[in-house]
């Protein structure tokens, strides 16, 4: 099968529809049928149409004027003028008009099949194209990123993840939290054959089951309150990348079944439609769980975890890599003065005993927000132990006495993290104003990650 | 070519696709179709006795036969084995294609093959008749494995690869890739479980849906 496209057929003859329709569905498309040109707006207006074939001849709109009026309101759409009745001035006009192609009836199979390749092929483009945009906007680096370890363990890490770049088979990803999951899977899709296909994440423990089945499946107009306009869900917006389904542990049962066939069938369906659809993407799943575990209390399904682990890398905690600390705390340290345009910091003797010493429960993750609270603290360009705050109670303990206002910007930031820094809800924690906290937020340079 | 044979021993006898000839077919290339399908895709098939020429499926400015209303006619039909595959001598069309080799309905019941182009060589004159009935054996297992729900696969020489012209055909092994066996295998197993537990007066179910 090529690239399956999700093609409208727009003609008003029921047979050439239903004959055009099939011949597709041959081919693997997913096809919606239009017996007019208003008809076809409609279906425009539910769903996302990669190519459209118009017949011309069609009483009220005619082809021409649904293919000016698709131009001009879904110009993504590919649109393939067909006729029985072609002329020079026709062609002509609909070239004018936007069309990628004008066929006369009957035309040859070889002829249908190279356009529908033509049409793969430049959403192929259209969604590369937006992936790119996404992964720079994303800020990715090219190399590991954000991935920073000379360790041997961390240096296994990046040899594990060069290794299961080439393959095609599910990956599975354990580790603490913090750890740099998804890093280590957007690396792994950067390095593989599917690097210029989307990266598609969904945090799976952060959504309700309802919710995660159709922001996974996609869902068609109608399928319940609130689905006023048909949607593609990850699954499909995953097609020719890479789909990373993190806490993978959290998923149902019922979910796991779903999942399950659609990895062996490779064929879903959205919620509320009846029309299988394929996509072509490599799954990636992460967890901080131990699924082994989880299987033994029956509370993850076997099937489905032999599915999803058939390669696996593990990232240490940073408790066991200690020689990564400092090097982690450079790398955040370089990229806080380059993201708030301050002097680079360094850190002190103390502080570089502190970090190495202390045993990060929150792992990288935790390392970054301690550096970057420092980097706000600190007065000058030298981060010194008293600056360092760590959340575990013994390690604050040790550390060494704050200013009021040192202290006071601390509870904000905790508050702040506590809250996903929703400034509403933490001002309402904290028992002040929107207004005002936003105001100490500006003074001390205090922003959402 | 080595042929895909899945010789289980338990395969029931049931018959699950049945051939029929339209019209005035060879008997050759009727049991041809019916062996390749027994022996590549290990689906029992039974041969019928010759149905009347599709005439109503004539285009008349074409002197072609739609393959749609043949599809219908053959679908509708609800005794004998679950899926039927037609063999016509005569050319075959769709209303909006030249022609086609053969056509089916996408996990439905009917399939339907012309052998009207396939003696004919590339550089003209024709090809050796031993060369027609692989080409045709190429199609009618394309075709029923269209009907079994497979679509057109990309696998270098995979049989479900779309094949536009002779020269494309001839390209092809009879042979499907991997994953294509994969999916026939389990669309083969659903069809006998669903054989095993229909009672016998209602054996040509499931009925087309498309």
């Amino acid at each position: 099968m090529s690239a399956a496209l999700q093609v409208l057929v727009v003609d008003d003859e029921l047979a050439m529809r239903e004959s055009i329709a099939a011949w597709l569905r041959q081919d693997g498309h997913q096809v919606t049928l239009a017996e007019s040109g208003d008809r076809a707006l409609q279906m425009l207006e539910q769903g996302v149409f990669d190519l459209a074939l118009v017949d011309i001849k069609m009483p009220g709109m005619d082809g021409l004027e649904l293919l000016r009026r698709m131009k001009a309101q879904y110009p993504d759409t590919l649109v393939i003028i067909i006729t029985a009745y072609g002329s020079i001035e026709s062609s002509v006009e609909a070239m004018k008009a936007g069309a990628s192609d004008y066929l006369l009836k009957p035309f040859d199979p070889e002829q249908l099949m190279l356009l529908l390749h033509k049409a793969g092929g430049q959403r192929a483009l259209l969604r590369e194209n937006l992936a790119l945009r996404q992964r720079l906007a994303d800020g990715e680096c090219p190399g590991f990123g954000d991935i920073v370890g000379r360790s041997p363990a961390m240096l296994a890490v990046f040899g594990r993840i060069e290794e299961v770049a080439q393959a095609e088979a599910p990956v599975l990803i354990t580790g603490e939290t913090g750890t740099g999951k998804e890093l280590v899977a957007r690396a792994v899709h950067s390095r593989s054959p599917r690097a210029y296909g989307p990266f598609v994440a969904i945090n799976c423990g952060a959504q309700a089951e309802s919710l995660l089945e159709s922001e996974l499946f996609g869902h068609e107009r109608g399928a319940f309150t609130g689905a006023v306009k048909a949607r593609r869900g990850r699954l499909e917006m995953a097609d020719g990348g890479t789909l990373f389904l993190d806490e993978v542990g959290e998923i149902s049962a019922k979910m796991q079944v779903a999942l399950l066939r659609v990895l062996e069938d490779k064929r879903f369906q959205r919620v509320g439609g009846s029309q299988d659809l394929t996509s072509d993407f490599r799954l990636i799943c992460a967890t901080h769980r131990d699924l082994s575990q989880l299987i033994n209390q029956g509370r993850f399904r076997q099937d489905f975890y032999y599915r999803i682990n058939v390669l696996s890398i593990h990232i240490p905690p940073l408790r066991q890599r200690t020689e990564d600390i400092i090097p982690l705390s450079e790398h955040f340290l370089e990229k806080f003065a380059r993201e708030t345009g301050r002097p680079r910091a360094r850190l002190d003797g103390a502080a570089g005993q502190a970090l190495c010493s202390y045993p990060w429960p929150g792992n990288v993750r935790e390392l970054r927000n301690v550096i970057e609270r420092a980097v706000i603290l600190a007065p000058g360009d030298k981060i010194e132990r008293r600056q360092l705050t760590f959340l575990s109670p013994q390690a604050a303990e040790d550390a060494a006495p704050l200013t009021l206002a040192e202290m006071e910007l601390n509870h904000i930031h905790r508050v702040l993290q506590a809250q996903d820094w929703n400034i509403r809800q933490a001002a309402a924690v904290l028992g002040i104003d929107r207004s005002t906290l936003s105001r100490k937020m500006k003074k001390a340079g205090l922003r959402a990650p | 070519m080595a042929p895909q044979a899945d010789n289980r021993p338990d395969a029931p006898a049931t018959p699950l696709v049945e051939v029929v000839p339209l019209g005035r077919v060879s008997q050759t290339a009727v049991a041809v179709a019916a062996a390749n399908l027994q022996a590549i895709f290990n689906l029992n098939a039974s041969v019928s006795a010759p149905w009347p020429e599709p005439t109503y499926a004539l285009v008349p400015t074409r002197g072609q036969y739609d393959a749609g209303p043949i599809l219908r006619a053959l679908a509708q039909d609800q005794a004998g084995p679950p899926l039927r595959l037609g063999l016509t001598g005569r050319d075959l069309c769709l209303p909006f294609l030249s022609y086609v080799f053969g056509e089916a309905q996408v996990e439905g019941r009917a399939a339907v093959v012309s052998m009207y182009r396939l003696q004919d060589a590339a550089q003209g004159g024709k090809v050796s008749r031993a060369l027609m009935l692989e080409r045709l054996a190429k199609i009618a297992l394309h075709e029923t494995a269209h009907v079994l729900g497979l679509v057109h696969c990309q696998a270098p020489g995979c049989l479900m690869n779309f094949a536009s012209s002779l020269a494309s055909l001839d390209r092809l092994r009879l042979i499907l890739c991997p994953d294509c066996q994969t999916i026939l295998a389990r669309r083969r197993q659903r069809l006998r479980d669903q054989i095993s537990q229909a009672p016998q007066s209602s054996r040509g179910l499931p009925g087309p849906k498309g």
